[in-house]
Protein backbone atom coordinates (compact mmCIF):
# COMPACT_ATOMS: atom_id res chain seq x y z
CA UNK A 1 0.00 0.00 0.00
CA UNK A 2 1.57 3.41 -1.22
CA UNK A 3 1.45 6.73 1.57
CA UNK A 4 -1.03 7.97 -0.83
CA UNK A 5 -3.60 5.02 0.75
CA UNK A 6 -2.77 5.63 4.35
CA UNK A 7 -5.42 7.86 4.63
CA UNK A 8 -6.55 11.24 5.77
CA UNK A 9 -6.24 10.94 9.84
CA UNK A 10 -2.49 9.62 9.78
CA UNK A 11 -1.70 11.63 6.51
CA UNK A 12 -2.64 14.90 8.42
CA UNK A 13 -0.58 14.38 11.42
CA UNK A 14 2.71 14.57 8.87
CA UNK A 15 1.89 17.49 6.81
CA UNK A 16 -0.69 20.55 6.41
CA UNK A 17 -3.81 19.62 4.62
CA UNK A 18 -3.99 21.91 1.73
CA UNK A 19 -7.93 22.46 2.13
CA UNK A 20 -9.77 21.58 5.69
CA UNK A 21 -13.13 22.22 6.92
CA UNK A 22 -14.23 22.18 10.27
CA UNK A 23 -17.86 21.94 11.36
CA UNK A 24 -18.94 23.37 7.96
CA UNK A 25 -22.56 24.02 7.76
CA UNK A 26 -24.37 26.02 4.50
CA UNK A 27 -27.19 26.70 4.03
CA UNK A 28 -29.58 28.39 0.87
CA UNK A 29 -32.54 30.08 2.66
CA UNK A 30 -34.43 27.72 4.53
CA UNK A 31 -33.08 24.16 3.34
CA UNK A 32 -29.87 22.82 4.92
CA UNK A 33 -27.67 21.62 1.67
CA UNK A 34 -24.35 20.94 4.80
CA UNK A 35 -24.77 19.82 8.14
CA UNK A 36 -21.70 19.79 10.78
CA UNK A 37 -19.00 18.66 7.39
CA UNK A 38 -15.22 18.28 8.79
CA UNK A 39 -12.84 16.82 6.29
CA UNK A 40 -9.29 17.21 5.46
CA UNK A 41 -8.11 17.23 1.92
CA UNK A 42 -3.88 15.67 1.97
CA UNK A 43 -1.89 17.82 -0.54
CA UNK A 44 -1.48 15.59 -3.92
CA UNK A 45 -4.41 13.20 -3.07
CA UNK A 46 -6.91 12.57 -5.10
CA UNK A 47 -10.24 12.92 -3.54
CA UNK A 48 -13.59 11.83 -4.43
CA UNK A 49 -17.19 12.88 -2.86
CA UNK A 50 -20.30 9.95 -3.64
CA UNK A 51 -23.18 10.37 -2.48
CA UNK A 52 -27.26 10.24 -3.50
CA UNK A 53 -28.38 13.09 -5.78
CA UNK A 54 -29.26 15.88 -3.41
CA UNK A 55 -26.56 14.92 -0.78
CA UNK A 56 -24.69 17.95 -0.99
CA UNK A 57 -21.36 17.40 -2.99
CA UNK A 58 -21.63 20.53 -5.14
CA UNK A 59 -22.59 22.44 -2.39
CA UNK A 60 -19.19 20.82 -0.62
CA UNK A 61 -16.99 21.69 -3.80
CA UNK A 62 -18.38 24.96 -4.24
CA UNK A 63 -17.84 25.96 -0.61
CA UNK A 64 -14.09 25.16 -1.18
CA UNK A 65 -13.43 27.69 -3.67
CA UNK A 66 -16.20 30.33 -2.13
CA UNK A 67 -18.90 30.08 -4.90
CA UNK A 68 -21.54 29.79 -2.13
CA UNK A 69 -21.48 33.16 -1.66
CA UNK A 70 -22.20 33.91 -5.00
CA UNK A 71 -25.80 32.48 -4.49
CA UNK A 72 -28.30 34.92 -3.01
CA UNK A 73 -29.69 33.71 0.24
CA UNK A 74 -26.65 31.25 1.44
CA UNK A 75 -25.11 31.69 4.95
CA UNK A 76 -22.07 29.32 6.51
CA UNK A 77 -21.02 28.63 9.58
CA UNK A 78 -17.90 26.28 10.40
CA UNK A 79 -14.60 27.20 9.11
CA UNK A 80 -12.29 26.06 5.83
CA UNK A 81 -8.58 26.52 5.60
CA UNK A 82 -7.06 26.64 2.78
CA UNK A 83 -3.20 25.78 3.28
CA UNK A 84 -3.23 26.23 6.87
CA UNK A 85 -4.99 30.09 6.30
CA UNK A 86 -9.00 30.32 6.62
CA UNK A 87 -10.10 30.91 3.77
CA UNK A 88 -12.78 33.77 4.58
CA UNK A 89 -10.13 36.11 6.71
CA UNK A 90 -10.43 39.73 5.34
CA UNK A 91 -7.14 39.04 3.94
CA UNK A 92 -8.39 36.34 1.64
CA UNK A 93 -9.06 38.19 -2.08
CA UNK A 94 -12.36 35.99 -2.98
CA UNK A 95 -10.70 36.10 -6.97
CA UNK A 96 -7.50 34.85 -5.71
CA UNK A 97 -9.00 32.09 -3.53
CA UNK A 98 -10.69 30.99 -7.23
CA UNK A 99 -7.54 31.39 -9.13
CA UNK A 100 -5.42 28.76 -6.63
CA UNK A 101 -8.45 26.93 -6.46
CA UNK A 102 -9.69 26.61 -9.92
CA UNK A 103 -13.54 24.85 -10.48
CA UNK A 104 -15.11 22.53 -13.20
CA UNK A 105 -18.26 22.94 -13.14
CA UNK A 106 -20.77 20.14 -14.35
CA UNK A 107 -22.72 23.03 -16.39
CA UNK A 108 -19.88 24.10 -17.95
CA UNK A 109 -20.66 27.46 -20.15
CA UNK A 110 -18.79 28.36 -22.75
CA UNK A 111 -17.77 32.21 -23.09
CA UNK A 112 -19.05 33.53 -26.42
CA UNK A 113 -15.91 33.67 -28.80
CA UNK A 114 -13.06 30.96 -29.67
CA UNK A 115 -10.97 28.84 -27.69
CA UNK A 116 -8.70 31.26 -27.33
CA UNK A 117 -10.93 33.86 -25.95
CA UNK A 118 -12.41 31.49 -23.82
CA UNK A 119 -8.73 30.75 -22.17
CA UNK A 120 -7.50 33.97 -21.90
CA UNK A 121 -10.70 35.11 -20.15
CA UNK A 122 -9.35 34.22 -16.49
CA UNK A 123 -5.60 35.07 -17.62
CA UNK A 124 -6.64 38.60 -18.34
CA UNK A 125 -8.81 39.16 -15.44
CA UNK A 126 -6.00 38.43 -13.47
CA UNK A 127 -3.98 41.12 -15.19
CA UNK A 128 -1.72 38.81 -17.23
CA UNK A 129 0.15 40.92 -19.55
CA UNK A 130 2.28 38.37 -20.87
CA UNK A 131 2.47 35.31 -23.84
CA UNK A 132 -1.07 34.57 -23.08
CA UNK A 133 -0.75 32.26 -26.50
CA UNK A 134 1.78 30.46 -24.74
CA UNK A 135 -0.25 29.77 -21.58
CA UNK A 136 -3.28 28.88 -23.67
CA UNK A 137 -1.29 26.54 -26.30
CA UNK A 138 0.47 24.33 -22.52
CA UNK A 139 -3.27 24.27 -20.70
CA UNK A 140 -4.64 23.42 -24.08
CA UNK A 141 -2.24 20.28 -24.46
CA UNK A 142 -2.30 19.51 -20.53
CA UNK A 143 -6.06 18.83 -21.22
CA UNK A 144 -5.43 16.96 -24.93
CA UNK A 145 -6.83 19.76 -26.83
CA UNK A 146 -3.91 20.40 -29.23
CA UNK A 147 -3.82 17.26 -31.46
CA UNK A 148 -4.87 19.22 -34.35
CA UNK A 149 -1.95 22.14 -33.53
CA UNK A 150 -2.41 25.80 -33.35
CA UNK A 151 -6.40 25.55 -35.04
CA UNK A 152 -7.90 24.62 -32.08
CA UNK A 153 -7.68 28.36 -30.78
CA UNK A 154 -9.21 30.17 -33.10
CA UNK A 155 -11.94 28.02 -33.27
CA UNK A 156 -15.42 29.00 -31.99
CA UNK A 157 -16.22 27.24 -28.73
CA UNK A 158 -19.77 26.74 -29.88
CA UNK A 159 -18.85 24.81 -32.37
CA UNK A 160 -16.95 21.89 -29.97
CA UNK A 161 -17.75 18.82 -29.29
CA UNK A 162 -19.22 17.52 -25.78
CA UNK A 163 -16.16 15.79 -24.92
CA UNK A 164 -13.75 18.70 -26.53
CA UNK A 165 -15.67 21.38 -24.70
CA UNK A 166 -15.33 19.62 -21.19
CA UNK A 167 -11.77 19.43 -21.87
CA UNK A 168 -12.07 22.81 -22.75
CA UNK A 169 -13.07 24.28 -19.45
CA UNK A 170 -10.60 21.83 -18.01
CA UNK A 171 -7.83 23.75 -19.77
CA UNK A 172 -9.48 27.47 -18.68
CA UNK A 173 -9.02 26.07 -14.97
CA UNK A 174 -5.41 25.31 -15.65
CA UNK A 175 -4.41 28.06 -17.45
CA UNK A 176 -4.78 29.71 -14.05
CA UNK A 177 -1.71 27.05 -12.51
CA UNK A 178 -4.02 26.64 -9.72
CA UNK A 179 -2.87 24.57 -6.08
CA UNK A 180 -6.45 22.51 -6.28
CA UNK A 181 -8.71 21.33 -9.02
CA UNK A 182 -12.26 20.89 -8.20
CA UNK A 183 -14.26 18.79 -10.49
CA UNK A 184 -17.93 18.49 -10.19
CA UNK A 185 -19.64 15.89 -12.68
CA UNK A 186 -16.34 15.02 -14.36
CA UNK A 187 -17.63 12.93 -17.43
CA UNK A 188 -21.70 13.56 -16.96
CA UNK A 189 -23.35 13.94 -20.45
CA UNK A 190 -20.67 12.25 -22.07
CA UNK A 191 -21.14 9.03 -24.00
CA UNK A 192 -19.53 6.06 -22.53
CA UNK A 193 -16.22 6.17 -24.84
CA UNK A 194 -15.96 10.29 -24.26
CA UNK A 195 -16.12 9.66 -20.64
CA UNK A 196 -14.06 7.13 -20.24
CA UNK A 197 -11.41 9.45 -22.51
CA UNK A 198 -11.97 12.52 -20.05
CA UNK A 199 -11.67 9.79 -17.19
CA UNK A 200 -7.92 9.16 -18.30
CA UNK A 201 -7.37 12.79 -18.51
CA UNK A 202 -7.96 13.22 -14.38
CA UNK A 203 -6.05 10.22 -13.87
CA UNK A 204 -3.00 11.81 -15.57
CA UNK A 205 -4.08 15.38 -13.66
CA UNK A 206 -3.37 13.21 -10.51
CA UNK A 207 0.93 13.48 -10.54
CA UNK A 208 0.05 17.47 -10.85
CA UNK A 209 -2.61 19.08 -9.05
CA UNK A 210 -4.45 17.73 -5.68
CA UNK A 211 -8.10 16.93 -7.26
CA UNK A 212 -11.33 16.62 -5.54
CA UNK A 213 -14.22 15.49 -7.59
CA UNK A 214 -17.92 15.00 -6.75
CA UNK A 215 -19.63 11.80 -8.79
CA UNK A 216 -22.95 10.18 -9.26
CA UNK A 217 -21.00 7.33 -10.56
CA UNK A 218 -19.29 5.34 -7.51
CA UNK A 219 -17.14 3.35 -9.85
CA UNK A 220 -15.25 5.86 -11.18
CA UNK A 221 -14.52 7.33 -7.80
CA UNK A 222 -13.44 3.59 -7.18
CA UNK A 223 -11.01 4.07 -10.24
CA UNK A 224 -9.77 7.82 -9.57
CA UNK A 225 -9.23 8.62 -6.42
CA UNK A 226 -7.19 8.02 -3.39
CA UNK A 227 -9.35 8.90 -0.73
CA UNK A 228 -13.62 9.02 -0.65
CA UNK A 229 -16.12 10.88 1.46
CA UNK A 230 -19.62 9.56 1.65
CA UNK A 231 -22.23 12.10 1.68
CA UNK A 232 -25.58 11.26 2.94
CA UNK A 233 -28.53 14.19 3.17
CA UNK A 234 -25.75 16.90 3.60
CA UNK A 235 -24.04 15.06 6.25
CA UNK A 236 -20.51 13.23 5.95
CA UNK A 237 -20.91 9.72 6.82
CA UNK A 238 -17.84 8.13 6.00
CA UNK A 239 -14.45 9.46 4.44
CA UNK A 240 -11.08 7.30 4.39
CA UNK A 241 -9.18 5.63 1.79
CA UNK A 242 -11.17 4.71 -1.48
CA UNK A 243 -10.28 0.90 -0.95
CA UNK A 244 -11.21 0.45 2.52
CA UNK A 245 -14.69 2.59 1.92
CA UNK A 246 -15.68 0.35 -0.60
CA UNK A 247 -14.37 -3.14 0.44
CA UNK A 248 -15.32 -2.40 4.18
CA UNK A 249 -17.36 0.35 5.06
CA UNK A 250 -18.18 1.21 8.94
CA UNK A 251 -21.46 3.06 8.31
CA UNK A 252 -24.42 0.65 7.38
CA UNK A 253 -25.54 3.59 5.07
CA UNK A 254 -22.53 3.88 2.71
CA UNK A 255 -22.89 -0.29 2.35
CA UNK A 256 -26.51 0.31 0.93
CA UNK A 257 -25.46 2.98 -1.27
CA UNK A 258 -22.81 1.39 -2.69
CA UNK A 259 -24.44 -1.99 -3.27
CA UNK A 260 -27.48 -0.01 -4.74
CA UNK A 261 -30.28 -1.15 -1.78
CA UNK A 262 -30.29 2.77 -0.73
CA UNK A 263 -34.04 3.57 0.21
CA UNK B 1 -50.10 4.35 -36.59
CA UNK B 2 -47.05 3.66 -38.39
CA UNK B 3 -44.29 5.69 -37.98
CA UNK B 4 -44.21 6.97 -41.60
CA UNK B 5 -48.21 7.32 -41.57
CA UNK B 6 -47.45 10.00 -38.92
CA UNK B 7 -44.45 12.05 -40.18
CA UNK B 8 -47.12 12.38 -43.37
CA UNK B 9 -49.32 13.61 -41.04
CA UNK B 10 -46.86 15.66 -39.54
CA UNK B 11 -45.75 17.41 -42.83
CA UNK B 12 -49.65 17.88 -43.62
CA UNK B 13 -50.20 20.13 -40.31
CA UNK B 14 -46.89 21.49 -41.24
CA UNK B 15 -48.05 22.56 -44.47
CA UNK B 16 -51.59 23.94 -43.26
CA UNK B 17 -49.75 26.06 -40.37
CA UNK B 18 -47.68 27.88 -43.26
CA UNK B 19 -50.11 28.24 -45.71
CA UNK B 20 -52.21 30.20 -42.51
CA UNK B 21 -49.14 31.97 -41.43
CA UNK B 22 -48.67 33.23 -45.28
CA UNK B 23 -52.07 34.68 -45.10
CA UNK B 24 -51.91 36.58 -42.23
CA UNK B 25 -48.72 38.08 -43.28
CA UNK B 26 -50.71 38.56 -46.66
CA UNK B 27 -53.16 40.57 -44.66
CA UNK B 28 -50.82 42.65 -42.74
CA UNK B 29 -48.99 43.40 -45.58
CA UNK B 30 -52.34 44.34 -47.84
CA UNK B 31 -53.34 46.38 -44.62
CA UNK B 32 -50.20 48.51 -44.26
CA UNK B 33 -50.17 49.01 -48.07
CA UNK B 34 -53.54 50.25 -48.52
CA UNK B 35 -52.90 52.87 -45.99
CA UNK B 36 -50.06 53.79 -47.53
CA UNK B 37 -51.94 53.83 -50.78
CA UNK B 38 -54.92 56.16 -48.84
CA UNK B 39 -52.17 58.34 -47.39
CA UNK B 40 -50.34 58.99 -50.50
CA UNK B 41 -53.61 59.39 -52.53
CA UNK B 42 -54.82 62.09 -50.16
CA UNK B 43 -51.24 63.68 -49.58
CA UNK B 44 -51.10 63.91 -53.72
CA UNK B 45 -54.20 65.89 -53.61
CA UNK B 46 -51.65 68.72 -52.92
CA UNK B 47 -52.14 71.80 -51.06
CA UNK B 48 -54.68 74.33 -52.06
CA UNK B 49 -55.39 76.73 -49.87
CA UNK B 50 -53.68 80.07 -48.99
CA UNK B 51 -51.08 79.08 -45.99
CA UNK B 52 -50.86 75.52 -47.01
CA UNK B 53 -48.75 75.87 -49.45
CA UNK B 54 -45.88 77.13 -47.94
CA UNK B 55 -46.11 74.61 -45.13
CA UNK B 56 -43.31 72.59 -45.26
CA UNK B 57 -41.82 69.25 -42.93
CA UNK B 58 -38.27 70.27 -42.88
CA UNK B 59 -38.57 71.82 -38.99
CA UNK B 60 -40.58 68.91 -37.90
CA UNK B 61 -37.74 66.40 -39.31
CA UNK B 62 -35.28 68.01 -38.44
CA UNK B 63 -37.01 68.46 -34.42
CA UNK B 64 -37.67 64.35 -34.82
CA UNK B 65 -33.91 63.74 -35.38
CA UNK B 66 -33.13 65.64 -32.43
CA UNK B 67 -35.42 64.30 -30.46
CA UNK B 68 -34.81 61.20 -31.29
CA UNK B 69 -30.79 61.65 -30.55
CA UNK B 70 -31.65 63.38 -27.10
CA UNK B 71 -33.71 60.62 -26.18
CA UNK B 72 -31.35 57.90 -26.75
CA UNK B 73 -28.27 60.04 -24.99
CA UNK B 74 -30.39 60.27 -21.61
CA UNK B 75 -32.52 56.74 -21.46
CA UNK B 76 -29.86 54.52 -22.87
CA UNK B 77 -26.95 55.21 -20.36
CA UNK B 78 -29.23 55.59 -17.69
CA UNK B 79 -31.71 52.93 -18.38
CA UNK B 80 -29.11 50.07 -19.06
CA UNK B 81 -26.73 51.30 -16.06
CA UNK B 82 -29.58 50.82 -13.65
CA UNK B 83 -30.82 47.35 -15.36
CA UNK B 84 -26.87 46.24 -14.83
CA UNK B 85 -27.01 47.29 -11.10
CA UNK B 86 -30.69 45.80 -10.48
CA UNK B 87 -29.58 42.83 -11.74
CA UNK B 88 -26.13 41.93 -11.30
CA UNK B 89 -25.53 43.84 -7.99
CA UNK B 90 -28.13 44.78 -6.30
CA UNK B 91 -29.20 42.89 -2.88
CA UNK B 92 -32.47 40.99 -3.36
CA UNK B 93 -33.75 42.85 -0.28
CA UNK B 94 -37.14 44.23 0.14
CA UNK B 95 -36.28 47.73 -0.81
CA UNK B 96 -35.10 46.13 -4.07
CA UNK B 97 -38.25 44.27 -4.79
CA UNK B 98 -39.84 47.42 -3.92
CA UNK B 99 -37.42 49.81 -5.97
CA UNK B 100 -37.99 46.36 -9.07
CA UNK B 101 -42.11 47.46 -8.98
CA UNK B 102 -41.97 50.95 -9.16
CA UNK B 103 -40.27 50.76 -11.57
CA UNK B 104 -42.16 48.23 -13.89
CA UNK B 105 -44.87 50.02 -13.17
CA UNK B 106 -43.21 53.51 -14.27
CA UNK B 107 -43.28 52.04 -17.47
CA UNK B 108 -46.93 51.52 -17.74
CA UNK B 109 -47.68 55.12 -16.73
CA UNK B 110 -49.53 56.82 -19.91
CA UNK B 111 -46.95 59.68 -21.80
CA UNK B 112 -49.82 62.23 -21.14
CA UNK B 113 -48.66 62.01 -17.58
CA UNK B 114 -45.15 62.73 -18.66
CA UNK B 115 -45.79 65.13 -21.06
CA UNK B 116 -47.58 66.88 -17.40
CA UNK B 117 -44.31 66.36 -15.34
CA UNK B 118 -42.22 67.47 -18.09
CA UNK B 119 -44.32 70.48 -18.19
CA UNK B 120 -44.07 71.59 -14.55
CA UNK B 121 -40.45 69.78 -14.27
CA UNK B 122 -38.16 71.36 -17.16
CA UNK B 123 -40.49 73.94 -19.13
CA UNK B 124 -41.52 75.75 -15.87
CA UNK B 125 -39.20 74.24 -13.10
CA UNK B 126 -36.12 74.73 -15.00
CA UNK B 127 -37.06 77.72 -17.52
CA UNK B 128 -36.25 75.21 -20.82
CA UNK B 129 -39.32 76.48 -22.22
CA UNK B 130 -41.12 74.63 -24.86
CA UNK B 131 -37.62 73.81 -26.44
CA UNK B 132 -36.02 70.91 -27.95
CA UNK B 133 -34.29 70.26 -25.03
CA UNK B 134 -37.38 70.28 -22.39
CA UNK B 135 -38.96 67.49 -25.06
CA UNK B 136 -35.94 65.95 -25.65
CA UNK B 137 -35.29 65.79 -21.39
CA UNK B 138 -39.56 64.91 -21.32
CA UNK B 139 -39.20 61.94 -23.52
CA UNK B 140 -35.68 60.26 -22.04
CA UNK B 141 -37.59 60.06 -18.53
CA UNK B 142 -40.52 58.64 -20.11
CA UNK B 143 -38.59 55.98 -22.27
CA UNK B 144 -35.96 54.99 -19.21
CA UNK B 145 -38.71 52.89 -17.71
CA UNK B 146 -38.94 51.16 -20.67
CA UNK B 147 -35.27 51.00 -21.10
CA UNK B 148 -34.55 49.51 -17.90
CA UNK B 149 -38.02 46.91 -18.48
CA UNK B 150 -35.99 45.61 -21.53
CA UNK B 151 -32.54 45.43 -20.88
CA UNK B 152 -33.40 43.55 -17.21
CA UNK B 153 -35.36 41.03 -19.14
CA UNK B 154 -32.22 40.52 -21.51
CA UNK B 155 -29.54 40.34 -18.84
CA UNK B 156 -32.20 37.84 -16.66
CA UNK B 157 -32.39 35.34 -19.82
CA UNK B 158 -28.41 35.02 -19.38
CA UNK B 159 -27.78 31.89 -17.61
CA UNK B 160 -26.29 32.01 -14.50
CA UNK B 161 -23.57 28.91 -15.18
CA UNK B 162 -22.19 31.58 -17.33
CA UNK B 163 -21.49 34.29 -13.97
CA UNK B 164 -20.34 31.14 -12.22
CA UNK B 165 -18.03 29.91 -14.37
CA UNK B 166 -16.04 33.02 -15.62
CA UNK B 167 -16.49 34.30 -11.38
CA UNK B 168 -14.47 30.86 -10.41
CA UNK B 169 -11.65 31.71 -13.14
CA UNK B 170 -10.76 34.35 -10.52
CA UNK B 171 -12.87 37.67 -12.16
CA UNK B 172 -13.97 40.31 -10.42
CA UNK B 173 -18.16 41.07 -10.94
CA UNK B 174 -17.33 44.17 -12.80
CA UNK B 175 -14.75 41.86 -15.69
CA UNK B 176 -17.90 39.57 -15.26
CA UNK B 177 -20.08 41.64 -16.16
CA UNK B 178 -18.40 43.71 -19.06
CA UNK B 179 -16.44 40.59 -20.59
CA UNK B 180 -19.22 37.97 -20.68
CA UNK B 181 -22.83 38.95 -19.04
CA UNK B 182 -23.13 42.20 -21.07
CA UNK B 183 -21.64 39.92 -24.45
CA UNK B 184 -23.91 37.43 -23.86
CA UNK B 185 -26.66 39.75 -23.56
CA UNK B 186 -25.93 42.89 -25.98
CA UNK B 187 -28.15 41.65 -29.10
CA UNK B 188 -31.20 41.39 -26.52
CA UNK B 189 -30.01 44.62 -24.92
CA UNK B 190 -30.14 46.47 -28.04
CA UNK B 191 -33.17 45.53 -29.55
CA UNK B 192 -34.88 46.45 -25.79
CA UNK B 193 -33.78 50.04 -26.64
CA UNK B 194 -34.80 50.45 -30.14
CA UNK B 195 -38.41 49.13 -29.50
CA UNK B 196 -38.22 51.87 -26.67
CA UNK B 197 -36.87 54.70 -28.16
CA UNK B 198 -39.17 53.83 -31.09
CA UNK B 199 -41.93 54.42 -29.47
CA UNK B 200 -40.93 58.00 -27.59
CA UNK B 201 -40.15 59.07 -31.75
CA UNK B 202 -43.43 58.38 -32.28
CA UNK B 203 -45.01 59.73 -29.19
CA UNK B 204 -47.34 63.32 -29.72
CA UNK B 205 -49.31 63.60 -26.27
CA UNK B 206 -46.54 64.69 -23.81
CA UNK B 207 -44.45 66.95 -26.57
CA UNK B 208 -48.14 68.55 -27.32
CA UNK B 209 -48.66 68.93 -23.58
CA UNK B 210 -45.48 70.74 -23.26
CA UNK B 211 -46.04 72.67 -25.83
CA UNK B 212 -44.78 71.87 -29.48
CA UNK B 213 -44.95 74.73 -31.84
CA UNK B 214 -47.13 74.26 -35.08
CA UNK B 215 -46.20 76.94 -36.73
CA UNK B 216 -42.23 77.33 -36.87
CA UNK B 217 -40.22 79.53 -39.42
CA UNK B 218 -37.21 77.62 -39.37
CA UNK B 219 -35.44 74.06 -38.68
CA UNK B 220 -34.43 73.79 -35.41
CA UNK B 221 -30.73 73.74 -35.26
CA UNK B 222 -30.08 73.45 -31.37
CA UNK B 223 -31.79 71.80 -28.47
CA UNK B 224 -33.25 75.88 -27.54
CA UNK B 225 -35.19 76.15 -30.56
CA UNK B 226 -38.75 75.58 -30.35
CA UNK B 227 -39.91 72.12 -30.03
CA UNK B 228 -41.30 70.43 -32.80
CA UNK B 229 -42.03 66.80 -34.11
CA UNK B 230 -43.45 65.00 -36.90
CA UNK B 231 -46.32 63.95 -34.55
CA UNK B 232 -46.61 66.56 -33.05
CA UNK B 233 -47.23 68.65 -36.67
CA UNK B 234 -49.50 66.05 -38.13
CA UNK B 235 -51.46 66.67 -35.05
CA UNK B 236 -51.94 70.08 -35.53
CA UNK B 237 -52.19 70.03 -39.14
CA UNK B 238 -55.26 67.51 -38.69
CA UNK B 239 -56.89 70.05 -36.65
CA UNK B 240 -56.96 73.15 -39.07
CA UNK B 241 -60.43 73.25 -40.80
CA UNK B 242 -58.48 74.51 -44.40
CA UNK B 243 -58.66 72.00 -47.15
CA UNK B 244 -54.97 71.81 -47.90
CA UNK B 245 -53.91 70.80 -44.74
CA UNK B 246 -55.69 67.18 -44.28
CA UNK B 247 -53.54 66.40 -46.89
CA UNK B 248 -50.39 67.97 -45.57
CA UNK B 249 -51.26 65.56 -42.70
CA UNK B 250 -51.39 62.83 -44.65
CA UNK B 251 -48.16 63.42 -46.60
CA UNK B 252 -46.28 63.91 -43.16
CA UNK B 253 -47.60 60.67 -42.11
CA UNK B 254 -46.11 59.12 -44.73
CA UNK B 255 -42.99 61.14 -43.94
CA UNK B 256 -43.20 60.29 -40.63
CA UNK B 257 -43.46 56.14 -41.44
CA UNK B 258 -40.20 57.10 -43.60
CA UNK B 259 -38.52 58.40 -40.83
CA UNK B 260 -39.36 55.60 -38.13
CA UNK B 261 -37.94 53.42 -40.78
CA UNK B 262 -34.89 55.10 -41.76
CA UNK B 263 -34.17 55.14 -37.35
CA UNK B 264 -35.26 51.82 -37.24
CA UNK B 265 -32.67 50.58 -39.92
CA UNK B 266 -29.80 52.24 -38.22
CA UNK B 267 -30.63 50.45 -35.25
CA UNK B 268 -31.48 47.42 -36.94
CA UNK B 269 -27.49 47.66 -38.00
CA UNK B 270 -26.20 48.53 -34.42
CA UNK B 271 -27.82 44.79 -33.86
CA UNK B 272 -26.49 42.84 -36.83
CA UNK B 273 -23.18 44.02 -36.12
CA UNK B 274 -23.52 43.81 -32.60
CA UNK B 275 -24.49 40.08 -33.42
CA UNK B 276 -21.86 39.59 -35.92
CA UNK B 277 -19.50 40.81 -33.17
CA UNK B 278 -20.74 38.03 -30.67
CA UNK B 279 -19.67 35.13 -33.06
Amino acid sequence: MSARDEGTRTAGAEAVPVLSAEGLTVRFGERTALTDVSIEIPRGYTVSIIGPAGSGKTTLLRSFNRMNEVIPGSSQAGTIRFAGRNLHSAAMDPAEVRRRIGMVFEDAALFPGSVFDNLAFGLRARGEEGDLHGIAEAALQAAGLWSEGAEILETRAGDLSAEERRRMCIARTLALKPDVLLVDEPTSTLDPAAASRVESLIHALRDDYTIVFATCDHTQAGRLSDLTAYLDSGRLLEYGPTQTLFTNPRNPRTEFYLTGRLQ
Amino acid sequence: MSAPARSRETHRVRRWLRALGGVAAGITLAALCMLAVVMLLNAGRGPDAGISAHSGLLAAVAGTLWLAILTAAIAVPVGVGAAVYLEEYAPRTRAWRFLASVLANLAGVPPVVYGIAGLALFVRGMGLGPSILAGGLTLGVLTVPRVIANSRRALASVPESLRWNALALGATRWQVVREQVLRAAAAGIVKGCSAALVRAVGAAAPLLIIGAASFTTFAPVSPSDPLTSLPTQIFAWTARPQAGFPALAAGASVTLLFVMALIGLVLWDIRRRHGEARR
